[in-house]
């Protein structure tokens, strides 16, 4: 027998293995490394976990000490792998003891898990941080071996990624012979997800493919008629009626929604339609409390539950086995995200996924033909990784120099090795160094600056106090100030940003976690609240960035609009969008693959320009800036901005001279960088972006829900940080970092690159209309949301304009 | 800009403090020195060459208008003693035809001893004349007198198109409170929000404007 446990487990469960799991028993017992790629549901965790254990036992002698290091993105998976991994070591009566470790492990058990003899833990990234951030680490991690990333696709592209990045590169310094796993999802880089997790040298490895591949069922939910459907919108209520039987039959349904407002609407719509639900019907957000949440999960797990309304929250976690039924409302924006949400049904192996798309507006419907496409044809996202953070740099020097210390040589040594900072230099590393001991590049060092010392040629922090706060605060998630919402009785609910509470009075009703709730009082950084039947509530709005549609998204529905043209026989989508693309033939043209529709309207507003490039909504924000700057440069004007996923609207008071601007070359790549750096935006973007900089460098520490650490004298704005830098450090790479992420994530640059050379090779279309068209009317309408008001009086400000509209 | 409050005029300066022509006053609160030294020595990066700018702006405000006196509205350092006072000492000494006052904040640690030393007055709880109160703490109290203070760092958000907005410093005026926005470079903002009854005076560069 090869693989002696891998085998009498797998004949134990009655189970044959697959293919991949075997070649992954094979290069793990070889001494190789390398990167999984498997669906869900069919038994990864396996395919590795019983490898590492063939390994261990197959050895001779077997030295005390920690064997393997298994890190997910989340608490509640660890939990599962931690009970999914000790049911093999208890079945089998095998010597291989397995703990876990989150940021929920007690200080007790902390210490137990250093004195008591663990052979493998399971943990999260920054939970790893925080024992590099413990004296006696090297001891602790002298005998891994094994060093397996779970969900790695997830992970990477997040500032997540690259603290395991660092971790790794501490770890193979302490054991050469380190071999590390990476788990993913199908992504569109998976040969560069290895090359992340592995290193700029890294040892020999593996890329496995399960050649198993889940079914996935796309069925888009269409209204009735078409022409009652509304042309703007994002939250897709009137296609109540049509989701209900589907919900009605099938056994338990989880339904993704795209913010958390939206969840909390479509919770209370669905229990006023049928009130039956109640009590079998819950709503999963990642505002609610942990507690509540939990209660959720489990009661999916035991299949109490027919419907979850949820959002970004459940895209992740453990499995749902009743789970049969899956509803996208909205967009789902990319597709890898909606195939992940769709895999959450039908999770026994060999089962079919079945997901609903649910369109919020007309002529979101091609999205779900698009999608069907894209997954037909493997067009999935790549995750692009973070490179060059200096924040997370910074902190993960100052977590080295709070536990044992560091030399600077070694350290550097090591992290060039990284994908993340290969390409930082010496000098930039002395900038770090620099930072965390003088506070700074600039020439007056400054003596009272303690917060790393060097001693001995080792790097240390001294301050007792210090140390602490840099332990409290190790991590990359940074979030928002928020309120934590509480009954009287002191039950904890969730919590709000703190200025929608800050806009609330004592009496005011508002809705959260689909109950309505009245403000009792506001104590400190906590709102007490009671249950009330109040007739009028507010809706609370979450801050949030919105996701743009994907490139491979956006592609597929440019294909899907050229098909409109072509005489071969249209999908169901299709063919309930013919209407709507008449309409906008009358009104004014459907673009083919090879054109850019640019549509001219004069309403009461103003001139306005309509783009349509469907490149998601930062590509667009992106263009419209630079078109708008470069119009500008051309005739003094000026210009308010619109942009949604599929264009973007300039509008103007004056005549806009857009014919000129299209013999200048309006949409040329050449200064590109220069003429966006000119656009007034980009600093206020990345003061924006110098937010979680900030916090993730130690400069802006707001301590811990819970713990309440009296740090109120060291409170200080990232933006005063931002401002000063500005005018007294501008070589800081933090501030540069924080210009870099805004031209790679929020612009988009590469992306954006891409569309304008698109767009040089395609044809111009300009048609002038005389009102507005489908395509345009749902940009038209994304302007009025501008001013954050709540989706409700949105929606009802939209239906005011298609009336006026209709009228006319 | 002008305004005038119980029948005297007082204005409010760009530099963000308020002056009173007839009594050679000048007023300022929230200066928060020190505070770049204080932070360094807690280990967060607050290069100190920033609070240099609150030094040259007090000393360029107290040689343009020559006041008599001035009242510091609390929080002039902004923690325990540091290196920073004697920065703070040259000011002093070098403006000695002034009269300075001190109205002590909650973060104003260093013993009164210290100013004393170099002819600052020191006060407690608040500054009373016969129509004006001066405190670093707003007060809730029925008066008639108006209370200068300061303590909040108020300020507003102004909204433009295309989701632009801007944050400026300002002067609120709300019964009996007179807030005036903070002096210092390295301090915080709180956001106001205008109520009917009050009055918002913003900070835009070299002017002050009402909302």
């Amino acid at each position: 027998m090869a693989f002696p446990i891998a085998e009498e487990w797998f004949s134990r469960q009655g189970w044959q293995p697959h293919d991949f799991q075997q070649q992954c028993w094979k290069s793990i017992t070889t001494g190789y490394s390398g990167l999984l790629n498997a669906p869900t549901g069919f038994g990864k965790t396996y395919a590795i976990w019983l490898g590492i254990l063939e390994s261990y036992f197959k050895k001779r002698q077997r030295k005390n000490g920690l064997h393997c290091l298994w890190i997910t993105p989340l608490r509640a998976l660890s939990k599962e792998i931690y009970n999914a991994t000790t049911r093999v070591s208890d079945e089998l009566g095998l010597d291989y003891y397995i703990g876990l470790r989150t940021g929920d492990t007690s200080a007790k058990e902390r210490t137990q898990q250093k004195k008591n003899i663990l052979h493998a833990l399971i943990t999260t990234p920054e939970s790893m941080h925080l024992l590099l951030a413990q004296k006696g680490y090297y001891d602790f991690f002298k005998q891994l071996e094994f060093v397996v990333i779970d969900e790695w696709h997830e992970l990477l592209g997040t500032k997540r990624a690259v603290l395991v990045e660092l971790a790794l590169s501490r770890l193979k310094s302490i054991n050469p012979n380190l071999k590390i796993w990476g788990i993913s999802a199908t992504i569109g880089n998976l040969e560069e997800a290895k090359d992340v997790l592995l290193g700029i040298h890294p040892p020999k490895n593996k890329l496995i493919k399960a050649t198993e591949q889940k079914q996935i069922e796309i069925e888009t939910l269409l209204p009735k008629t078409l022409k009652k459907y509304p042309w703007a919108g994002h939250l897709g209520i009137q296609m109540l009626e049509e989701v209900m039987p589907v919900i009605e039959r099938s056994n338990s349904t989880l339904a993704f929604t795209n913010t958390r407002s939206q969840c909390e609407i479509w919770y209370q719509r669905i229990l006023q339609h049928s009130p039956h639900l109640a009590g079998a019907m819950a709503l999963h957000h990642g505002s609610l409390s942990e507690n509540i949440r939990l209660w959720v999960e489990n009661a999916l797990h035991e299949g109490i539950l027919k419907l979850v309304v949820c959002t970004s929250s459940l895209d992740l976690g453990v499995d749902f086995r009743p789970v049969d039924t899956v509803v996208q409302i909205g967009s789902a924006k990319g597709v890898a995200r909606f195939m992940q949400r769709a895999g959450r049904s039908g999770h026994q192996p060999g089962a079919v996924s079945n997901i609903y798309f649910l369109p919020t507006h007309s002529l979101e419907i091609i999205e779900g033909s698009a999608m069907r496409y894209a997954i037909a044809h493997k067009q999935m996202e790549q995750r692009i990784p973070y490179i060059r953070s200096f924040d997370v740099l910074v902190q993960y020097l100052t977590t080295l120099a709070v536990s044992d210390g560091f030399r600077k040589e070694d350290v550097y040594k090591e992290i060039i090795q990284t994908y993340s900072y290969a390409s930082v230099t010496e000098e930039e590393f002395n900038w770090c160094i620099a930072f965390i001991t003088k506070g700074g590049s600039t020439l007056d060092a400054y003596e009272e600056y303690h917060k790393v010392i060097i001693e001995d040629g080792l790097y240390k922090v001294p301050d007792r106090r210090i140390a602490m706060r840099h332990r409290l605060s190790i991590g990359v998630i940074v979030s928002d100030s928020v309120m934590q919402v509480k009954f009287l009785s002191g039950k904890r609910i969730g919590s709000i940003e703190e200025w929608f509470i800050s806009r609330l009075k004592p009496g005011d009703a508002f809705w959260f976690a689909g109950r309505m709730l009245e403000l009792v009082r506001v104590n400190g950084m906590t709102a007490q609240v009671k249950n009330t039947k109040s007739k009028k509530a507010l809706l609370p709005s979450w801050q949030g960035s919105k996701m743009p549609l994907s490139s491979q998204l956006s592609q597929s529905i440019r294909h899907k609009l050229n098909e409109y043209h072509q005489k071969q026989k249209h999908d169901v989508e299709l063919q309930a969008l013919v209407p709507l693309f008449e309409e906008q033939e009358r009104t004014s043209h459907v673009p083919k693959e090879n054109e850019l529709l640019i549509e001219k309207v004069q309403t009461k507003d103003g001139y306005h320009i309509f783009i349509f490039p469907f490149e998601g909504r930062n590509v667009h924000e992106g263009l419209a800036a630079l078109v708008a700057y470069r119009i500008a440069q051309l005739y003094p004007i000026s210009f308010s901005i619109s942009v949604n996923d599929y264009g973007f609207e300039l509008l103007s008071d004056q005549k806009i001279p857009l014919e000129s601007a299209l013999e200048k070359d309006l949409f040329a790549t050449t200064n590109l960088f220069e003429d966006i750096s000119k656009t007034v935006n980009l600093t206020e973007m990345a003061k924006r972006k110098f937010r979680d900089i900030a916090g993730i460098a130690g400069l802006v520490f707001n301590g811990y829900p819970g713990k309440q650490i009296k740090t109120k004298h060291l409170q200080a704005s990232s933006q005063l940080f931002f401002s000063v830098f500005t005018d007294h450090d501008p070589q800081n790479l933090l501030l540069k970092q924080a210009y870099d992420e805004v031209m790679i994530f929020q612009m988009e640059e590469i992306r954006l690159r891409e569309a304008l050379h698109r767009i040089q090779k395609q044809t111009i279309v300009i048609k002038e209309l005389e009102r507005l068209s489908p395509f345009c009317f749902p940009i038209f309408a994304e302007r009025l949301n501008t001013e954050r008001l709540t989706n409700e009086k949105f929606e009802e400000r939209v239906n005011r304009i298609i009336k006026q509209l209709e009228q006319s | 800009m002008d305004i005038v409050l119980n029948g005297i005029t007082f204005q409010l300066l760009s530099q963000k403090a308020v002056y009173q022509a007839d009594e050679e006053l000048l007023i300022i609160a929230d200066v928060h020195l020190g505070k770049a030294r204080h932070f360094m020595r807690s280990g967060v990066n607050l290069t100190h060459k920033a609070q240099q700018s609150d030094y040259q702006n007090l000393a360029q405000l107290f040689f343009s208008y020559q006041p008599k006196k001035v009242y510091f509205l609390g929080d002039l350092f902004h923690s325990s003693i540091n290196a920073d006072w004697m920065h703070f000492e040259n000011l002093i000494n070098a403006f000695s035809a002034i009269e300075f006052t001190l109205i002590k904040g909650n973060h104003d640690l260093i013993p009164t001893s210290f100013f004393t030393r170099l002819n600052v007055n020191v006060i407690n709880e608040t500054l009373e004349t016969e129509q004006f109160i001066f405190s670093h703490h707003p007060l809730s109290i029925t008066t008639d007198k108006i209370v200068f203070c300061g303590h909040i760092h108020p300020a507003v958000r102004l909204q433009g198109k295309a989701r632009q907005s801007v944050l400026l410093p300002c002067f609120h005026y709300s019964a009996p409170n007179f807030l005036l926005p903070s002096f210092g470079r390295l301090t915080g903002s709180y956001i106001i929000r205008q109520k009917r009854n009050e009055k918002v005076f913003i900070v835009v560069g070299n002017e002050v404007k009402m909302l």
